[in-house]
């Protein structure tokens, strides 16, 4: 089973805030060392915010470690957050993976997950206990 | 343009080459897979897919500079899961180059 966290906050100062917020939940899970949020921020100011994926949904991540592994986390924002995409900001839903290595079949659930509407159950999902359980139903297919 | 490589071979860039890439390969293999075409997706990040030899590359609209000259056919898209808008950027350019 891989490990989810979930965590809503009004807001962020920036994207880096939310970005380290969203990592650090992997922290919290113990599935990324404490590295690992700063990693995902520089991953971010080396190449851009390519990570905001689909309209208000970034996919926060960074480079396999020897500390890591598998763990899919949530932070939702009340106030969306500029990343400066083109074309997908705001951004609301900030989806964290980290991973021990192989994390094709935890991505492949995430994508159809989110072709399927993922991104609107976690808005609206009642409480962050209810945004872990869909992200659990979403990894058990 | 010369008959389509068979199987054709695309790479799906991002930044780090393992996660939102991989988002962006398992939408490229739906829409190719739609469109009749065989094709080898991978996903690969961006300074790999500069030194590697595919037929098509799908990236990100940031990275088109980096990415533009390194494969016969650039596509570039917004939403990595949206794939109707994928096969509207991909459609044309595959039959400006002859390859649908």
């Amino acid at each position: 089973m891989t490990p989810v966290a979930a965590a809503f906050a009004p807001s962020v100062a920036d994207w880096r805030e939310g970005t380290r917020a969203a990592a650090e939940l992997l922290v919290g899970l113990g599935t990324a060392g404490e590295d690992y949020p700063a990693a995902c921020v520089a991953g971010v100011e080396e190449h851009g915010p390519y990570i905001v994926l689909t309209r208000g949904v970034a996919l926060v991540h960074a480079q396999v470690e020897a500390s890591t592994r598998e763990g899919l986390a949530v932070l939702r924002l009340d106030t969306p957050v500029e990343f400066g995409h083109p074309t997908n900001d705001p951004v609301d839903v900030l989806l964290a993976f980290s991973s021990g290595g192989d994390h094709m079949a935890m991505i492949k659930a995430v994508a159809s997950g989110l072709g399927a509407g993922l991104a609107d159950r976690l808005r609206q999902a009642a409480d962050p206990a209810e945004a872990e359980r869909h992200l659990a139903e979403v990894l058990d297919g | 343009m010369s008959d389509r490589p068979d199987p054709l071979k695309v790479l799906a860039v991002c930044g780090l080459g393992m996660g939102t890439s991989l988002i962006l390969r398992m939408t490229t293999e739906t829409v190719l897979a739609r469109l009749g075409v065989p094709a080898t997706v991978e996903n690969t990040d961006l300074s790999a897919a500069r030194s590697t030899q595919a037929d098509v590359i799908v990236g990100q609209g940031m990275h088109v500079d980096e990415l533009t000259g390194a494969a016969p056919v650039v596509v570039t898209v917004d939403d990595f899961i949206d794939e109707g808008a994928l096969e509207a950027r991909l459609r044309p350019a595959l039959e400006e180059a002859g390859w649908l």
